[in-house]
């Protein structure tokens, strides 16, 4: 979803991709997976101590859980939700001009998502749901009706993020207002009946966007260890949890997978693939079986890779730990890249149409104010037509998937370092899944510097 | 934006928002209860606008956009179309022809559009025009397909504002057989739009005495390009290419090694770098080559004040790029067509005591009846003729030569040079 708003190539244009032709990519390509894969040696010559200290929090001020306060704006989340369904139903029908189109797609799906990943859990204070089924159960004085049954795990997670990621990649219009409007509305009835029918539990193995973002927090730098407000490196929290369920892990690898096809599917090789000419794209109605039937082989083709790689470095460590429970053990060690494909893949949409959600706050009732002071507005994709701005925009969005695999690296490092005890033994079960994340690096700069057409 | 232009698109905009549907944008600065009277009294003009939000053609589409509500603004503050106010109601067709053909049916159906305006892509107008002629929407594109003039799209279906690609070839091979060379190699991307150059030059040249001495068709996933350059032929001449997409860089920057400095002469159409800086650095090898341009993106020497007032309503420099970035090239060479298009529709609507729904034939058959508009504020590109029978306009065509990194008008063709016979004659389907 460059997808969803933008895709910036065209019959005539040339846009950054152009520019992006001139780089030379493959020296930046070499050098991101050269900076990995020497991560992973100095990670096997630092001392034990030195690799697990990475990823200790410092406690700060006290922090309490702010219930009371979070139910409140939870609330107010809510009403500012309802507010702009009428926004997408009533409103312009120019998804650029639309508010909830904007909210949903660059605010909440790309910004908030992103500091979600970068600073810790956001969307606790602004979940819509949390506020409304707690003020609905204190007045119907309701309690759950069903228990979700435990062995059916989080496959509903899977199942409604899978649905959202679809929307997301293969629905022909996501961004028209009305029909945004049916889909957000739709799922927070849905989810809204699901909470007050089986409670929590639902937020989290049922609902997707929550589980989704519960493990994005997991990456965030601030936490809430022992009452008190905690700053870590990115990925101590999800160090500090207990390892995932097999359902939970899955759903973390979906993350990446969903993440990479939504950028691969843009790509000129997925449009020789599927029998389409990149200079004359039919339009995403032409592509929806094609969309479909790549995130799911996307997806099943992750999760095996990333399988055999645990399955491999079990193999080589007589560690008595069975292959499903490495999967399961490693797979938080996924999440700093999926983050970081999260903030390289919509980067580029994100710096056109913030502005014109800027344009839209500036002036929110539309009646020609001037709220934030910026006077004569047009926005601009002028950056994408300079060989600097685009090498820097380019070297950015490279930099958040080298940083998120080195991340990675080292968080499953010290996962192995834990269970296994020591270093030898924990770099030599790192072994297989070290060379998948020098592998992925490759692919996700390929991505990057690949001409795109869809 | 204007203070006052950006005002009143993000009102025409939400509109429904504040007054329920009813006010005309123009409206909006007058107390509630006065709008909702003069809203009574009169309904705006409904115009709906296909832009290419999203998709391949988003480039085109912001610039169509800005152009689009320039017109609008312009039309409204000189009082708008026979007293009414223009409403512009902009639906996202996603550059996806299905989707074109929906958001038609939205403007008739949801909207209560008056008639339907603006897409660019030729497929999303193949895809819409059926729906629009059945739902007998007046549809005015501003596409620069033949397909209008070709006969395959039906009485409903105009394009006042903007030439077609067949006038637009043929109109460059006096220019370029008389001063470039007469054995011309093409080199075009290997689909329709590299096919529709390749046709219409190829017998056009032939016409003025030249010869293509090659067709070299570059598959369309391509992104190097030497080991198509050995096949330009050695007696070659004129070089005539139309790459598109974002190898057009590499090609210019891979042609460039190849040839060095005994190049022979270069012939292009702007489509290929629409919207990029010419004087970017790899297009160097550019400079003293010749484009088409349909409205010369730099202000030449002697510009008329028409283009002036032009650039200065839509927020753009004389160098063509936005007022606010100069790095932010426009669509120039494009997007004079939706301006032109709605002052077309004005004129139409005002010939034919358009009042509604109704009088959509009559509207038709009032721009049918159009011959030869005059270069004017309405028309900031050049006088033009509208053809009645083939509902396409012809105009003068730019050829433009790389000097400085600038490009500066070498030709400017005759409105006679781009026509050629007619292929249907829509005036005689019924409505």
């Amino acid at each position: 979803m460059a997808a969803v708003l933008p895709a910036r190539a065209g019959r005539a244009h040339v846009s950054e991709q152009g520019f992006v032709l001139l780089l030379p990519t493959d020296v930046y390509i070499s050098a991101g997976a050269a900076c990995v894969a020497l991560t992973v040696l100095v990670l096997t010559l630092l001392p034990d101590r030195a690799v697990s200290g990475l990823f200790r929090p410092v406690a700060t001020l006290r922090w309490p859980l702010w219930t009371g306060a979070r139910l409140l704006t939870s609330c107010l989340s809510f009403a500012g939700f309802l507010a702009l369904l009428w926004v997408g139903l009533a409103g312009p029908r120019d998804p650029l001009a639309n508010p909830l189109t904007l909210v949903v797609w660059t605010v909440w799906w790309i910004g908030l998502v992103t500091l979600q990943g970068l600073f810790g859990n956001l969307w606790r204070w602004i979940n819509p749901w949390t506020g409304p089924v707690a003020l609905t159960r204190r007045l119907l004085n309701l309690r759950p009706a069903l228990r979700l049954p435990a062995c059916l795990g989080q496959s509903f997670g899977i199942l409604t993020f899978l649905a959202f990621v679809a929307i997301l990649l293969a629905d022909p219009a996501p961004s028209d207002p009305a029909r945004l409007a049916g889909y957000a509305g739709g799922y927070w009835l849905f989810t809204f009946a699901a909470l007050l029918v089986f409670g929590p539990r639902w937020a989290a193995r049922g609902d997707g966007i929550s589980m989704l973002m519960r493990h994005y927090a997991a990456l965030g730098l601030f936490g809430r260890l022992r009452g008190r407000l905690a700053l870590g490196l990115t990925g101590w929290q999800a160090l500090h949890r207990h390892p995932p369920r097999a359902g939970a892990a899955v759903f973390m690898l979906l993350m990446l997978g969903s993440g990479s096809f939504d950028g691969l599917n843009e790509t000129y090789w997925w449009l020789d693939l599927i029998g389409i000419n990149p200079l004359e794209f039919p339009g995403r109605s032409a592509v929806i079986a094609q969309n479909l039937t790549g995130l799911i082989l996307a997806n099943a083709l992750l999760v095996a890779a990333y399988g055999l790689a645990v399955w491999m470095g079990v193999r080589l460590v007589s560690s008595g730990i069975g292959p499903g429970q490495a999967f399961c053990l490693f797979a938080p060690s996924i999440l700093p890249i999926a983050l970081g494909y999260h903030i390289a893949h919509y980067l580029t949409s994100f710096l056109v149409d913030g502005q014109y959600a800027l344009a839209a706050l500036n002036d929110p009732l539309a009646r020609g104010d001037d709220l934030l002071g910026l006077g004569t507005f047009y926005v601009t994709t002028g950056f994408f037509n300079a060989p600097d701005s685009v090498r820097t925009i380019w070297l950015t969005q490279a930099g958040a998937v080298v940083a998120g695999h080195v991340l990675a690296v080292m968080m499953a490092h010290t996962i192995a370092l834990r269970r296994f005890g020591d270093t030898r033994k924990a770099a030599l079960s790192q072994a297989p899944l070290a060379l998948f994340m020098v592998l992925y690096t490759l692919f996700g700069l390929w991505l990057l510097a690949s001409p795109r057409g869809a | 934006m204007t203070d006052a232009l950006k005002a009143q698109t993000r009102r025409a905009a939400l509109k429904t928002l504040a007054l329920g549907g009813a006010a005309a944008a123009a409206g909006a600065n007058l107390p509630l209860w006065a709008r909702f009277a003069e809203a009574q009294t009169s309904e705006p003009i409904r115009i709906g606008f296909q832009v290419h939000r999203t998709g391949i053609g988003a480039a085109y589409g912001r610039w169509y956009d800005r152009t689009t509500m320039a017109a609008v603004k312009r039309i409204n503050d000189a009082g708008g179309i026979n007293g009414r106010m223009v409403e512009i109601i902009a639906e996202d067709d996603g550059t996806d022809p299905k989707r074109g053909a929906e958001v038609v049916e939205k403007f008739a159906n949801q909207h209560n559009c008056d008639i339907g305006f603006g897409t660019l892509f030729s497929h999303v107008v193949i895809g819409s025009a059926p729906r629009a002629g059945e739902l007998k929407l007046p549809y005015f594109v501003v596409s620069e397909g033949h397909h209008v003039a070709s006969g395959m799209l039906n009485r409903y279906t105009l394009q006042p504002g903007i030439t077609d690609v067949k006038s637009q070839v043929i109109a460059m091979a006096p220019f370029v057989s008389g001063n470039l060379g007469k054995k011309v190699t093409m080199i075009y991307p290997d689909f329709a739009f590299g096919h529709d150059h390749r046709d219409y030059f190829s017998a056009a040249i032939e016409a003025q005495g030249g010869e293509v001495v090659a067709r070299i068709a570059i598959p369309p996933t391509e992104t190097s390009f030497t080991k198509y350059f050995p096949k330009i032929p050695r007696e070659t001449e004129v070089v005539y290419h139309v790459m598109v997409g974002p190898a057009v860089l590499t090609f210019v920057k891979e042609m460039g090694e190849f040839f060095g400095p005994s190049r022979p002469e270069m012939f292009g159409f702007i489509d290929s770098l629409e919207a990029v800086d010419i004087a970017s650095p790899g297009l160097e090898f550019l400079e003293g080559t010749y484009f088409w341009e349909g409205n010369p993106r730099y202000a030449q020497p002697g510009q008329t004040s028409h283009d002036k007032m032009y650039r200065a309503a839509v927020g753009v420099d004389e160098n063509g790029a936005s007022v606010s970035d100069p790095k932010d090239i426009s669509t120039y060479a494009h997007m004079f067509g939706c301006w032109e298009t709605l002052n077309v529709v004005k004129a139409g609507m005002e010939a034919a005591g358009y009042q509604g729904p109704a009088d959509r034939p009559a509207l038709i058959e009032a721009v049918e009846a159009m011959g030869d508009m005059p270069l004017s504020d309405d028309h900031p590109q050049g006088a033009k003729r509208f053809n009645g029978k083939t509902h396409q306009v012809f105009g003068h065509q730019y050829i433009s030569k790389v000097e400085n990194g600038r490009l500066n008008v070498a030709h400017m063709t005759s409105i006679e040079d781009t026509l050629y016979p007619d292929e249907v004659d829509y005036t005689q389907q019924s409505f």
